[in-house]
């Protein structure tokens, strides 16, 4: 198996099973996404090492679409990934098993197993700001502040007084 | 079986990168991580001496174990870290090194596409979703992996059988002529369709010819769907790697393919801003 064909080919085909085996077993979201995006590189490998030994330029075109569609794929599964972390607060795919079909039994969880509970080591507690101070009274600055109501946020936006309040709050927190 | 025998050594290089995948999957009670990765090391170095082509020039074999070892190791350690930050960080590496692949392929304008798109676009928006939902560090579903030997055995067996086909279909005593014989040999215009033989047997040899694997130069494909993409012998090794060769073919016959993916984009663009989430404000 000596060629300049095959090795290309071996190593595509290598970067694809590592994405899938990452598919399969990771348990994030963005991991999913990022594993999918790495059997596409190993698919593009393929394509332009047959364009090289086809001596044509079709593969490579065919690669620019992949780069293409792959963009357009991330940029939609981000935008999931988004929605579905509000509705849970966690990136575990395993949360989403209640998706499966009707007749099919429920996957065994890896908390199932009688594994104990996961405790984060210290090393890997971010750390968090400290309270700065007292926070400011937005309200009472903009009464005198002389900012005047027809350009002030309409009670739709969320940067009315109290709503800042709460997301200075949570920041602070 | 005598065939498998003679192979042992492949076999072998592709069950210490699987066992290094095993050995480096995150589970409950950590594993030291330089093993995993000298396993999975030895094991690229090891089809690195069976797959390597004696033939070609020094620094371009060297050039290219060094991307392909790199872009293995990386994905390795990309699919098996448990901060998922340093995950994109390692596809990132993974990608850089998949574009020098691509250089040494003469595809200098799909490797700086690449760079810009990946390492450049999509890694960073990765980056800022994992800032944006992941706040509270360490989690628990990135430390424990969803049957890791079941997936590993799974994927690697699928990837035996693809490097087995490989060989199988390279080996040098199944060169050009050895299928030629067999095929011309062997009565397949009579079995396929009864009594046109000759436009049968250059429907073979095309086949053929497609299946064999032409290397640059020696041999010129007759029939081509693409009339733009098709490049003349001696200019092609020149030709291919200049970008006007690549935009005419794109720009000619992919055209309508070209404004489909126009579409696509804008389509894509329209459904992620509707999909994503957003505050009572209308702010995300």
């Amino acid at each position: 198996m000596t060629g300049d064909l095959e090795r290309y080919l071996v190593v595509g085909a290598i970067l694809f099973v590592l994405g899938a085996v990452g598919f399969f077993t990771r348990r994030n979201l963005i991991v999913l996404m990022l594993c999918a995006e790495m059997m596409l590189h190993g698919v593009s490998l393929t394509l332009v090492a047959f364009s090289r030994s086809h001596g044509n330029l079709e593969g490579q075109a065919f690669t620019i679409f992949i780069l293409t569609v792959a963009t357009c794929e991330a940029g939609l599964a981000l935008a999931i990934i988004l929605a579905l972390y509000q509705k849970t607060n966690s990136l575990d795919v395993e949360l989403w098993t209640e998706l499966r079909e009707a007749d099919l039994p429920p996957p065994t969880l890896a908390e199932d197993a009688g594994l104990p509970a996961f405790v984060p080591p210290e090393s890997q507690v971010f750390p968090t700001l400290t309270p700065a101070g007292v926070l400011p009274d937005v309200r009472r600055a903009r009464a005198s502040g002389g900012v005047d109501d027809a350009a002030s946020p309409t009670a739709d936006s969320p940067l009315e007084p109290p709503q800042a309040e709460d997301v200075i709050r949570t920041a602070v927190r | 079986m005598d065939w498998i025998g003679q192979h042992w050594l492949d076999w072998a290089a592709l069950f210490l990168i699987a066992a290094g995948v095993w050995w480096l999957m995150p589970r409950a009670r950590a594993r030291p991580k330089a093993v995993g990765v000298l396993l999975a090391l030895a094991g690229t170095g090891m089809l690195a001496t069976r797959v390597d082509d004696l033939s070609a020039p020094l620094q371009e074999t060297a050039l290219f174990w060094l991307f392909a070892a790199a872009a293995i190791i990386g994905a390795v350690l990309m699919i098996t870290n448990r901060n998922p930050v340093y995950s994109a960080l390692w596809f990132a590496v993974v990608t850089l090194n998949v574009c020098g692949l691509f250089l040494l392929q003469y595809a200098p304008f799909l490797a700086a596409a690449t760079v810009v798109v990946y390492a450049g676009a999509i890694v960073v928006t990765f980056v800022f979703v994992i800032m944006l939902a992941q706040q509270s560090g360490a989690t628990a579903y990135d430390q424990r992996a969803r049957q890791p030997l079941v997936a590993t055995i799974a994927c690697f067996a699928l990837l035996a059988a693809v490097v087995g086909t490989l060989q199988y279909v390279a080996e040098p005593h199944r060169g050009s002529d050895d299928v030629a014989g067999s095929l011309r040999d062997s009565d397949v215009p009579q079995t396929l369709g009864a009594g046109s033989g000759e436009p049968r047997t250059t429907d073979s040899e095309t086949l053929r010819i497609s299946a064999v694997s032409p290397r640059l130069g020696e041999t010129r494909l007759e029939v081509g769907s693409n009339p733009f993409s098709q490049l003349e012998d001696g200019a092609k090794r020149e030709e291919m790697g200049r970008m006007h060769a690549l935009g005419r073919s794109l720009f000619g016959d992919y055209l309508f393919a070209v404004e489909l993916a126009g579409t696509l984009l804008l389509i894509a663009t329209i459904g992620a801003i509707a999909i994503a989430p957003r505050r009572r404000g209308g702010t995300l």
